[in-house]
This record gives structure tokens, sequence and C-alpha cells, in this order.
């Protein structure tokens, strides 16, 4: 039975992590004893099979999905819109909202407190449809208002691309929350308003269909998407747009067609 | 320039919003990154998801990227922890008799299945998560010991003992295969 420190030894040596010394020490052993020498045939033969295992290559398109995923972590309010459209691939046909597909936005005041979807207490205004034609089948805009707390949030569809512009005011620090997980859609891309000397977003983070945006003040910013792939279905409607106040109170508002 | 400055430079301009930058990241670590994921996870569905939330991790969090430490070893790390809870979340959602390797299904597990190579990654999913980790690291991502020290953050003695021993396994599991 080999000593540990031999098994160290052939071990190292089979992965070209021996010093000369050692590597010295080794060859010394292996002189001398047949054991050893089996052993390292055996441990050779093992580490060849295991190099040689071919590559697996990834599955095609694994990249595009990736980057389609994938927002600039952050753009600086100098950020060239135009560059960052440039960047994206159109989004072409095949996708689900034909002609026929109006959204409707609740309009909803904020109050304190946690509105949720079931809860109408509050909401005020009127349901507006989609204005339908051409490429542009969508353009709805949310207003609201309240203590310390206002401005508009509207979507639209260019060309494939569905574009949520931000116009909010606020005195305290704000959470702004985007779901997507319902829709078919991603995030393509985030940029401040350029030239907005006053726009104070703070923090911009995106994980899986989430974009969340931590901002204070009057901020103006937009949230590109995109179809995750020109076949799936896109549920534009199913937006979720949840915002939360540093002093707890929340009101959340979803689209719903 | 060598290759962990040439990534700080990608990293600092897909920091500043360049995609071209963020693409030439997802193009070099997409395939050490999913073989990687496949090798542990013995999956390519699962290994491509993986692949898919290793990189939004790294983007989320690119920010915090120190760059003293080689990105390389950052995002394997990210990738190895995200490989062994897919297969946590895969194995709790599988009754107990359906544990074998799962991916046969795939036309490149199919082609696979009873030879050498698939010999081979049945014997890898027979390993503990630990083993099969620097199994993977050493012989499919060509990590020298110091670098998955640095990935797995343990100490390099813990490296060799954990390989060492992860070899022993192998070869009987193999051996009574018959692969030997």
């Amino acid at each position: 039975m080999l000593d540990e420190q031999i098994l160290n030894l052939i071990n190292a040596d089979i992965d070209g992590e021996l010093t000369p010394a050692e590597q010295q020490q080794l060859d010394d052993i292996l002189e001398t004893s047949s054991e050893a020498r089996a052993m390292r045939t055996e441990l050779l033969k093992l580490s060849n099979l295991l190099d040689n295992v071919p590559e697996q290559m990834p599955p095609p398109g694994l990249s595009d999905r990736i980057l389609n995923q994938l927002a600039p972590p952050r753009f600086s309010s100098g950020f060239s819109l135009s560059n960052l459209m440039a960047s994206f691939q159109p989004v072409t046909a095949g996708l689900a909202f034909a002609a026929g597909l109006l959204l409707t936005v609740g309009f909803y005041e904020m109050l304190p407190g946690h509105n949720t979807l079931s809860d109408t207490t509050g909401m005020v205004g009127t349901m507006v449809m989609g204005q339908g034609g051409g490429m542009n089948l969508l353009e709805n805009n949310l207003q609201f208002s309240s203590d310390g707390f206002s401005g508009t949030v509207s979507l639209s569809e260019k060309n494939g691309f569905y574009v949520l512009n931000f116009d909010l005011d606020s005195t305290n620090r704000e959470e702004i929350v985007v779901g997507l997980d319902r829709t078919g859609l991603s995030f393509g891309g985030f940029a401040e308003t350029p030239g907005s000397s006053d726009t104070v977003v703070e923090t911009v983070t995106i994980s899986g269909g989430t974009l969340r945006v931590e901002s204070q003040g009057r901020q103006q910013f937009t949230v590109f998407l995109r179809g995750s792939s020109p076949e799936k279905v896109v549920a534009a409607e199913l937006i979720t747009i949840d915002f939360s106040h540093d002093d707890g109170h929340s009101a959340k508002d979803d689209s719903e067609s | 320039m060598n290759s962990n400055n040439r990534d700080q430079a990608l990293v600092e301009r897909c920091l500043r919003g360049d995609r071209k930058a963020l693409e030439e990241l997802v193009g070099q670590y997409e395939r050490p990154i999913y073989n990687a994921a496949y090798r542990i996870l013995g999956n390519p569905d699962d290994a491509a998801d993986a692949t898919q939330v290793v990189f939004m991790k790294a983007f989320e969090h690119l920010g915090q990227y120190d760059p003293k430490y080689k990105f390389f070893s950052w995002i394997y790390r990210i990738a190895v922890n995200e490989a062994i809870n897919q297969l946590k979340r895969v194995r709790n959602q599988q009754p107990l008799d359906d544990t074998e390797v799962a991916g046969t299904s795939s036309p490149e597990a199919t082609a696979e299945a009873g030879d050498l190579y698939r010999q081979i990654q049945d014997g890898l999913m027979e390993l503990t998560d630990d083993y099969r980790t620097v199994v993977v690291l050493r012989h499919f991502s060509d990590c020298s010991y110091r670098q998955i020290s640095e990935i797995l953050e343990i100490p390099e003695k813990t490296v060799k003992s954990r390989l060492y021993s992860a070899r022993q396994v192998m070869k009987e599991t193999l051996l009574a295969r018959g692969v030997y």
C-alpha cells in the first residue's frame, strides 16, 4: 500500500505541478517501487481519458439568447439613444401583437397604502384604448399624482421595439420595478434622457424579467424592451409597473388588455 | 496585453455601456462556461440554462467585480455556484428513482449513450459535487491548482486532497463499469 506522500507526488506529477526537487524525489521512488509505477500508470490513464473527452459545443443561438437578456449595466446620461437603438436586432414578423391587440391601461391615483390589482379603491380616471395602425400598434399612457410623487409612464411600440418612457417627479426615494415575466419580452436597454441635469436615477438593476430603478427627484428615463425571439408570442399588455416609496407606501399598476 | 488585462479592459467598456465589449466577453466565455456547466450538470439543457443565468448574474454584478482578481476566476466561481445550485434544484424536482443522468433525450446525448464518453460523464455524475467540481475544473477547464483554489475559494491543499480522492473514486467507478 502506497503511503499518502507518494500518492500526492504521483498526482501532482500527472497535473504538472511538481517542483524540480519533488520530481527528483518521485523519480527515485518510481525507480525502486513497482507499486508506485503501477499506480502512476493507472492514474495517468484516467487523466488522459478525462483530458481527451471532446468539448461540448453550446447549442446554437445560446450567445444570442444571452445577449438578448443582457442590457448594458448603466448608460451615462450622455449616452446616445440612436446608438443604442442601432445596436438592436429588429424584431421582425411573427410577433403576435396583431392589429386587433389593443392595450388598455388603468389610471391609478397613488394613495398611501398598498394598492393591488384587485383593489380598485382609489382608482380614478378612465381606460384608454391603444391607437392602432401601421407599425405603431400600441400607444398608452399612465398618469398619476399624489403627495410627493407624480408623473407619466408611456408605452409605445415602434418598428418591433417596445419603449417605456418614464417622466417622474418624487420627493422621496422611489423604487420602480418593471416586471416582464408574463410578457415574452426581455430588457434591451436602459437610458436616461441626455441633458436632463436634474435626473436622479441612483441605481438600475436587472434580474431575469425584473428591472429595478431607484431614484429620487425629477427622473426621465427610457426602458427598451424586445421580444425574446421573433416567433414568441409577445404580451406587452402584461407588463407590470410597481412603485414603492421609501416610507413603505406603494401602488401597483398592471396593464391589461 | 495578457488575457486578464484584456478581460478587465472589456469589463470597463461594458460598464460604460459598450455593447460590443459585452458581446466580446460573452463570445469569449460562452463555450468554457457552458462546458464546465455541462460536466457538472450532465445535461445540455440544464447547462445552457445555467450558462444563461451565469452571464445574467455576472453582468448584473459587474460593477462589483474587483479587478484585483482575475475575471476568469470570478466568472468561473459564479458558474460553479450556479451549476451546483441548479443541480440541487433539479434533484429536488426529480423523483428518487429518476436521478440518472438527464439529457439522454438530446441528439448529442443519444449519440453518446453507451460509449466511452457517456460512461465517463456517468462516472463524473457519481462523484460528490465537491469532487466533481475539482475534476471538471482540472480536466475539462484546464485550471491549475492555484486557479481552482481561487475559483472555489479554498486552500490549494484542499484542492489537491479533493482531486486525489476524486480520482480514486472515479478510477474505481470506471473499473466497475468496465471502461478500464
